[in-house]
């Protein structure tokens, strides 16, 4: 049967592996022969699984569990970033050998350049409908046939760039195709993740076993699409559409996007202009040549096709139609996923290309034809009955499942709609070894192939997604990614020789992608600086006001006030405690909520999540270990939670420390690791700009009000606590707590990388170092001016004179004064830089059409 | 015959619209007896981007995209066209093929021609065949009935039981409301008698275009005129295209200009699009002139 060479084959005749399970009568059983010996393919890897023993293979298989957690491998994310769910994998290789793997792939090229034909006939001549081999109703009735898609512009012979294949195994180990993806194939990222998890938790097995690698494909995927803007220029902008973080496949765009060194972009980070496609990034405009869309066909352009769209590019469809632009997979591809094609496939592979197909499909009927419907009715039973047309609640009737009234309702349905309905018959899966909760158990699963153009055939992955049942009960594995388990799918090469490796992380240079990063991650960037340092605030205020009400000394009613304010003040939520003294007296719940009500605006757990937020836009930016941090973060926001579930707790600052903690790790990070491009710039101009506007605030809040010496000592205390500077000030000024020292510590110490004078010098330098827009301004910038204006302000201020009380008022009066004006300053700034480097753009709105009446 | 035709549309926003894509189906197109001799098409303000092309259905389109701000666009088309005479009034009698023997050569699908028609039987953006919109006009439509006798007496019946009333409809007004209220403009009556023709397993498409302004002296004005008019058109496969106009009761000879056809309204939109900012309202103007030369 094979060659294939197993190292341990030693290991093996010591110790025979039998199968620990049996999988069911009428399944293929991928691991084991009917004698329960492994299969030769799989020889090596049992013996690594037996060699590993339950405990070995736990730990494993926790380690994958941590990799996939650290790479930020989700799916589904739902509209809670505090609980992604984490992509699921098993840790036992699915095996195939190179000679089996060599028949399956010559199938699927076929299969390929079949879909591809199938999709220029569709779109151009319609000879399979004008000749009558595929019914015309099925291609007519389909809402994914977008006639405006007809006869687009393509620069090269192959217009399906991407084709997947679902594929599951027939009892006697027969491949059969039950359904084809070719809009924008999800999948093959997540199998690169499998495999990059998988070979690092195995690597000695993933070594001896010759696994034919997967970077080749991937480095056919950069030539193919570079090669589909050579008409355009010579270096062409590539950029991943993706319908943004709420996808539920928006880790594998990410990672994508990162792996093949390609921009991610949204649909409003584009732009149509003068007929072409642009991406509005920080130095303007930068033209884009090839677009690879993860969004739906008819969701691409507001102009000419779904109006309601958020994810469009307006206009696009007419610059991919002049050619101007390169849209992949081409729009309108959507149409060839109906299952209604895999009943006439032969007879369009013999009228297309003349050859007998290499791989059957599952056997499907057309309802539409009258002459299929006989044999339909008097099967049903043993049918399942499919919409043709996949809409967002299309759901397959498993008939088997049905008494004779669902039977009957089925049919009924059917004959209503004929054109609308495919019958397939239910092919069992094979059986596939996973490891759970310590033993090897066999599920049912499929693979799903990913196939890429090259000039005049294609590349297929020799590897795949393979995705067995998540429990035990389930016989059918979910269509769409989630609900299932993934397996990491490994061709064993038959020859010793490694293959020729193109090493993974051979990125092209980011240099040109990194200085143009699409306004909106900037604008994201900028706002995790910013909720970050909000949080953090907000932080250390409250684990001050926590040690002061249950410290041992007193806190008078009056610290109470103005501590208790500042925070109501510093979270935003006002009056919060503000002119209530019966909430000031009893302050717990107020406080347990700015803490963990994440309905709060301000609180500090919507801060958090807002920032974790921003951060899931932006995830292809992020280092490693920036998401491990974000991770404990997490982890630290659920213990918060669960440690004030019941109110404020009884030491209430303890749980806020490890939040703290990772905050402060984040900041380091980011000062230690990070490129100091303009990612790094704009996270930083949003953490300044807070800190400052948070610190004049605090000032504000806290010192402008005279006190009483003991509790005026108290409260600068506490803010010097707040903002880690008694310990200086202590050592500086002794015990003498005099509100102008404090100032001096606090706003113009240049050497407290927490004074206010300390954030607007940063501010000063990082907006020297932004891309500047080409017209001339006379003078300074206003931005620049505006900086300026509060380095002097702060630094020509008379510190005693700010101390002082005025008579009239009763207060601090220049001191409040003061600090308003730098907050308003430092608000009209971040307005500025906001308008000058984010995008502002409102979507568009449909044009109201005109209505035959107007002759009266 | 020939015409000058000059439609133009105008839309007035409430604040200055920035930027705009625009897909117009505003040109006449050539049809079997009917020929542009000169076109003229021009924006205001000046599109940086236009091109001019063909859709699915082979109507000329007009593509173009303004991005300088404005408070007003306005589209202006002039074109000269000839019309030969279509009359197929004395086909009504002679032509036998009835409605049972269309269905069961649809049916049957043995030519491309019929392969291709399926397109018109079926669902479409605005069109969803019933069991409600069959009822209505099953009388006419009884397989011993020829098609062109019963899509006359169809079109008349639109015309005698439904009322042009420009306020009663909008845009979007599915058939099956027209049908209940019984009256609506051009585009309803047009595409009442799709919906009914296609839920009774007959192709029908809909058309796009102008009528006469003023009639040859001695005949009267026709409802429809000074703007953009509809109507519809059934296969016959010897004929090819048939046009009924249920708004006049009448068969198209050579007072109907056609711009475009398609399976509805939504395919053959006169001008369709988005724009940026622009305030929350549009008003719209259209005018339209038909005069002989």
């Amino acid at each position: 049967m094979t060659n294939i060479v197993t190292p341990s084959t030693a290991a093996l005749t010591e110790a025979p592996f039998v199968a620990p399970y049996a999988a069911p009568e009428n399944a293929f059983d991928e691991a084991f022969e009917v004698n329960r010996l492994p299969r030769l393919a799989w020889q090596s890897v049992m013996s690594a699984v037996h060699e590993l023993g339950a405990e070995g293979m736990q730990d494993r298989h926790l380690r994958a569990q941590r990799i996939l957690r650290d790479d930020g491998a989700t799916y589904n994310l739902k509209s809670d970033p505090l609980s992604p769910n984490v992509w699921s994998l098993d840790i036992i290789p699915q095996v195939m050998v190179e000679s089996e793997w060599r028949v399956l792939e010559a199938a699927l090229k076929q299969r390929a350049k079949l879909f591809d034909l199938i999709y220029k006939d569709l779109y151009g001549e319609q000879r399979l409908l004008k000749e009558g081999i595929l019914p015309s109703e099925i291609v007519f009735s389909h809402p994914g046939f977008l006639r405006q898609c007809h006869g687009l512009n393509w620069p090269t012979d192959i217009m399906l760039t991407f084709h997947a294949v679902d594929l599951v195994r027939d009892q006697s180990g027969r491949f059969i195709a039950t359904g084809d993806r070719t809009q924008a194939p999800s999948g093959a990222g997540y199998a690169l993740e499998n495999r990059t998890v998988v070979s690092r938790v195995l690597p000695s097995l993933f070594r001896e076993s010759q696994t034919m690698r997967l970077a080749g494909f991937f480095q056919t995927v950069r030539e193919t699409l570079s090669k589909l803007a050579l008409h355009l220029t010579e270096s062409p902008r590539i950029v991943v559409l993706t319908p943004g973080a709420y996808s539920s496949t928006y880790f594998e765009q990410a990672y994508m996007a990162n792996h093949l060194g390609y921009p991610l972009v949204q649909g409003g980070d584009l732009t149509v202009r003068n007929g072409k496609v642009w991406m509005k990034s920080l130095n303007g405009l930068s033209r884009v040549d090839v677009i690879v869309r993860r969004v739906e066909d008819a969701f691409c352009d507001q102009a000419e096709l779904r109006s309601d769209s958020m994810l469009g590019v307006p206009g696009l469809l007419e610059v991919a139609r002049q050619g101007n632009v390169v849209v992949t997979n081409p729009l309108g591809s959507g149409l060839l996923e109906t299952p209604a094609i895999l009943a006439f496939l032969p007879q369009i592979s013999q009228f297309l290309m003349a050859e007998e197909l290499l791989l059957d499909s599952v056997e499907t009927y057309w309802c539409g034809d009258t002459n299929h419907m006989g044999y339909i009715e008097a099967n049903l039973k043993r049918l399942i009955i499919k919409p043709a047309f996949r809409g967002i609640n299309s759901k397959s009737i498993y008939c088997h499942q049905l008494d004779a009234k669902g039977l009957a309702d089925t049919l009924a349905m059917v004959k209503a709609n004929p054109v609308g309905f495919v019958a397939q018959h239910y092919i069992p899966s094979s059986y596939s070894p996973i490891w759970d909760n310590g033993v090897m158990h066999a599920r049912p699963g499929i693979l799903r192939t990913f196939s890429v153009a090259t000039d005049e055939d294609f590349c297929v992955m020799p590897g795949g997604l393979s995705r067995v049942a998540d429990h035990d009960d389930q016989c059918i594995v979910s269509k769409r990614l989630s609900g299932s388990r993934s397996k990491d799918m490994w061709v064993l090469s038959d020859s010793t020789e490694t293959d020729i490796d193109v090493p993974l992380d051979n990125l092209p240079t980011s240099q040109a992608q990194a200085a143009n990063l699409p306004s909106r991650v900037v604008e994201n960037l900028f706002w995790f600086g910013r909720y970050a340092e909000r949080a953090e605030m907000s932080l250390r205020l409250m684990r001050t006001i926590f040690k002061q009400l249950n410290g041992i000394d007193r806190f008078p009613t009056e610290s109470r006030e103005v501590l208790l304010g500042a925070m109501s003040e510093i979270t935003g939520s006002l009056p919060g405690f503000q002119d209530q003294p019966e909430l000031i007296e009893n302050p717990n719940d107020e406080l347990a909520a700015l803490v963990v009500d994440a309905n709060r605006v301000g609180s500090i757990k919507a801060n958090l999540q807002q920032m974790l937020a921003c951060a899931e836009q932006v995830k292809e930016m992020l280092s490693a270990d920036t998401r491990i941090i974000l991770n404990e973060l997490r982890d630290h926001i659920h213990s918060v939670d669960r440690a004030y579930v019941n109110g404020l707790p009884s030491v209430p600052e303890e749980s806020l420390d490890s939040l703290v903690t990772s905050l402060l790790a984040i900041s380091g990070l980011n000062h230690e690791s990070m490129l100091r491009g303009m990612d790094w710039m704009f996270q930083e101009i949003g953490r300044r700009t807070e800190r400052a506007l948070l610190t004049a605030n605090l000032l504000k809040q806290t010192l402008s009000r005279p006190l009483p010496s003991l509790q005026q000592q108290q409260v600068l205390e506490s803010v010097l606590l707040s903002v880690e500077a008694l310990i200086s000030f202590r050592r500086r000024y002794r015990t003498r707590a005099r509100v102008s020292y404090g100032l001096d510590l606090l706003m113009i110490d240049r050497s407290n990388p927490r004074s206010l004078i300390y954030q607007i010098e940063q501010l000063r330098k990082y907006l020297e170092e932004l891309p500047q827009s080409e017209q001339t301004v006379l003078g300074l910038s206003p931005d620049k001016r505006l900086i300026i204006k509060s380095l002097n302000d702060i630094q020509l201020a008379d510190l005693e004179s700010l101390a002082q009380i005025d008579e009239s008022t009763q207060t601090r009066a220049d001191l409040a004064e003061l600090m308003t004006q730098i907050i308003e300053q430092l608000e009209k700034l971040t307005t500025l830089i906001s308008d000058k480097y984010f995008d502002h753009t409102a979507g568009p709105q449909q044009l109201i059409k005109a209505k035959w009446k107007n002759n009266v | 015959m020939k015409y000058r035709v000059r439609h133009l549309t105008e839309y007035l926003y409430g604040a200055p619209v920035t930027l705009c894509y625009n897909m117009a189906h505003l040109l006449p197109r050539d049809t079997h007896n009917q020929r542009c001799l000169s076109r003229r098409i021009l924006v205001s303000p000046t599109p940086v981007y236009q091109t001019e092309g063909e859709d699915y259905y082979g109507n000329p389109t007009f593509y173009f995209s303004v991005q300088e701000p404005h408070k007003k666009l306005a589209i202006d088309v002039e074109c000269y066209f000839e019309i030969e005479q279509n009359d197929l009034s004395n086909q009504l009698t002679l032509h036998g093929l009835t409605c049972g023997e269309l269905r069961q050569q649809l049916a049957s699908a043995s030519s491309t021609e019929l392969r291709m028609v399926k397109e018109y039987t079926l669902n479409s953006t605005h069109i969803h065949r019933s069991e409600e919109l069959a009822n209505y006009a099953r009388s006419c439509f009884q397989d011993d009935i020829p098609v062109l006798q019963a899509s006359m007496d169809f079109t008349h019946k639109i015309f005698e039981e439904f009322k042009f009333d420009p306020t009663a409809t909008s845009v979007s007004t599915p058939p099956e409301q027209v049908l209940k209220e019984k009256r609506g403009v051009c585009q309803d009556f047009a595409h009442l008698a799709i919906a009914c023709i296609r839920s009774l397993g007959l192709p029908a498409r809909y058309m796009s275009g102008y009528l006469e302004t003023l009639p040859p002296p001695g005949q009267e004005k026709l409802v429809g005129a000074d703007a953009s008019h509809a109507w519809f058109a059934i296969f016959i496969p010897d004929l090819g295209w048939v046009e009924f106009d249920p708004t006049n009761d009448l068969m198209p000879n050579e007072q109907h200009i056609v711009t475009a056809w398609g399976r509805d309204y939504a395919d053959v939109t006169p001008l369709q699009g988005v724009i940026f900012d622009g305030g929350d309202s549009q008003a719209l103007n259209v005018s339209v002139d038909v005069q002989r030369v």
